[in-house]
């Protein structure tokens, strides 16, 4: 707590703006790369969180999610995940349409990156946007990451499927694996 | 990895996985953000931490008490036990620590981690694959109960004037979607389920927090002990206590001049103000001068009131010196002598405690 104190407000204020800035301005993917990692950490403490949603890092950690460089991919849901604990910022996510792009994050080839995406949907599910988070597609996907090899993936899987979907969706979805109306997400493409 | 299926205990799983890994430290930062240790460019999310740390690199010489001393620093060790099977380097173990809060894992992992061990290096990660699906669960809500917690303690100092009626509109709404989704989603078991993680405190010191508990039962006393000593003979600047008389003749008068009621009074009344009055630097004349007034008080008191007991001490010889001009001073000599030894020959007792260091003259 004492550490946290050393800085005002408006000094990391303008520390977050500098990174942003940064972010922006630099053409290295590697400086870009660390400024990404650098605010998605920074989403971890709940003191900056009003600073970063000022600034709309939510923007940019949901820019991210499209890119090519996996990296970016992997801190931009990252931060996400981070973000979203709080209130505010996931109502922000959610306003500006972030869940099928979160989605698209479960058929990542990284752990990390879908791990970060099955947390953050959880934190975005509310009453309004629960038919989005809990589609019979990313059921379907849970229930397969449920039974892989991977313990962290099957434990946040299963606390997914446990807490955030009825037992009437798990059914229609273990019906649907079964049968005919499978969902490709949560597949990773094949590399080429 | 067949019977971690079959049998889905926390301790079987002996997978190296890609966390585990020690990454290379960015080498290229830009000055201003440069930390003060050197890192790996890496996102650390809830999913990542967790209350059990895996320990690589500690030598096998036998030091795994010493280690396990070294954790319990940081906080409560719930279970511990060397991976035999997890690929260690030659000459090294590997141990996994349960610790109960999530928080004390995270300050022993900053702690320890890329320190050395008896001769070793130790590398240490957080291993959530080792957590059940209740812990996990549990891990993710003491998170975000945390996060809105202190995110409303920060947003009040942010906007303390005029943006508070729209920050409340807002909780407002959330606050009335969110135990819909609490009856939607919450099992019974899960809020019957006691948090041992609680809260996400930045920093906790580990080590201090023990003591910190103790400490109130030590200044206590401490401070009581300040208290009384203001009754006490005080010590003056230099730290000794030479100076510190004038308590000290009052008790002993109090003996001494066995009890007149109004001497008790006074001295009761004195004490009182001595208690209440600060410690104050008095120079050493007047010192002097009040034990000197205080002296004659007494002797006065004595004449008025009480009747000497017992003989009288014997008055200085006159001697005729055979010449007149002599004698003249021999009288002078004795009046000042008289004058000077009057207040000691009639309390001899007092003249013990005024003079507690006799100096010896060179």
């Amino acid at each position: 707590m004492a550490r946290k104190n050393q800085f005002s407000v408006s000094d990391r204020f303008e520390f977050l703006q500098g990174l942003v800035t940064e972010f922006q301005d630099t053409d290295s993917d590697e400086s870009k790369e660390q400024v990404l990692a650098n605010l998605a950490n920074f989403a971890y403490d709940a003191s900056n969180v009003e600073s970063l949603r000022m600034l709309q890092v939510t923007d940019l950690f949901l820019d991210m999610l499209t890119e090519e460089n996996d990296n970016f991919v992997e801190f931009g849901i990252g931060g996400l995940c981070n973000l979203s604990m709080e209130r505010e910022s996931r109502d922000q996510i959610l306003q500006n349409g972030g869940v099928p792009l979160v989605i698209s994050c479960l058929s990542s080839n990284r752990d990390e990156t879908v791990l970060s995406a099955i947390t953050t949907l959880m934190n975005l599910t509310t009453a309004a946007s629960r038919a989005e988070t809990t589609d019979s597609a990313v059921v379907q996907c849970m229930l397969r990451f449920s039974l892989t090899q991977n313990p962290r993936l099957r434990n946040l899987a299963s606390v997914f499927l446990q807490d955030y979907c009825t037992r009437e969706q798990v059914d229609r979805a273990r019906e649907g694996i079964q049968g005919q109306s499978q969902s490709v997400v949560g597949i990773p493409l094949p590399k080429d | 990895m067949d019977s971690s299926v079959a049998n889905p205990s926390v301790w079987d799983t002996q997978k190296v996985y890609k966390h585990h890994e020690q990454q290379n430290v960015a080498q290229t930062r830009a000055k201003y953000r440069e930390g003060r240790r050197q890192r790996a460019v890496k996102v650390y999310t809830i999913n990542l931490e967790s209350r059990f740390l895996l320990v690589q690199g500690v030598p096998a010489i036998g030091v795994m008490a010493e280690l396990v001393q070294l954790f319990a620093l940081y906080g409560v060790v719930e279970e511990y036990r060397a991976l035999d099977e997890y690929p260690a380097e030659q000459f090294t173990e590997v141990y996994l620590f349960q610790f109960q809060k999530l928080t004390s894992a995270r300050i022993a992992k900053r702690r320890t981690d890329e320190k050395s061990f008896f001769g070793g290096q130790l590398h240490v990660c957080y291993a959530p694959e080792y957590e059940t699906v209740e812990e996990t669960r549990q891990k993710l809500q003491d998170r975000r109960r945390y996060v809105n917690r202190a995110s409303q303690n920060t947003a009040k100092q942010y906007y303390q004037q005029p943006e508070v009626s729209t920050e409340s509109s807002s909780t407002d709404t959330q606050a009335s979607a969110a135990p819909e989704i609490q009856k939607d989603f919450a099992s019974a078991r899960r809020e019957n389920v006691k948090s041992d993680y609680l809260c996400f405190p930045e920093q906790p010191l580990a080590p201090t927090e023990d003591v910190s508990y103790r400490l109130p039962n030590f200044t206590q006393p401490f401070q009581l002990q300040w208290s009384t000593k203001t009754t006490l003979p005080t010590e003056d600047k230099m730290g000794s206590l030479h100076n510190s008389i004038p308590p000290v003749p009052e008790t002993s008068k109090q003996s001494a001049s066995s009890s007149s009621s109004s001497v008790k009074e006074r001295d009761l009344s004195k004490r009182q103000e001595s208690l209440s009055r600060p410690v104050r630097f008095m120079p050493r004349i007047t010192h002097l001068e009040s034990r000197k007034r205080k002296l004659e008080e007494t002797v006065f008191f004595l004449n008025e009131t009480e009747t000497l007991i017992g003989p009288k001490l014997p008055e200085l010889p006159k001697v005729d010196m055979e010449d007149h001009s002599l004698n003249v001073t021999a009288n002078l000599i004795r009046q000042t002598m008289t004058k000077v030894t009057s207040v000691p020959e009639v309390k001899p007792v007092q003249v013990k405690t005024t003079t507690p260091k006799p100096r010896r003259r060179i």
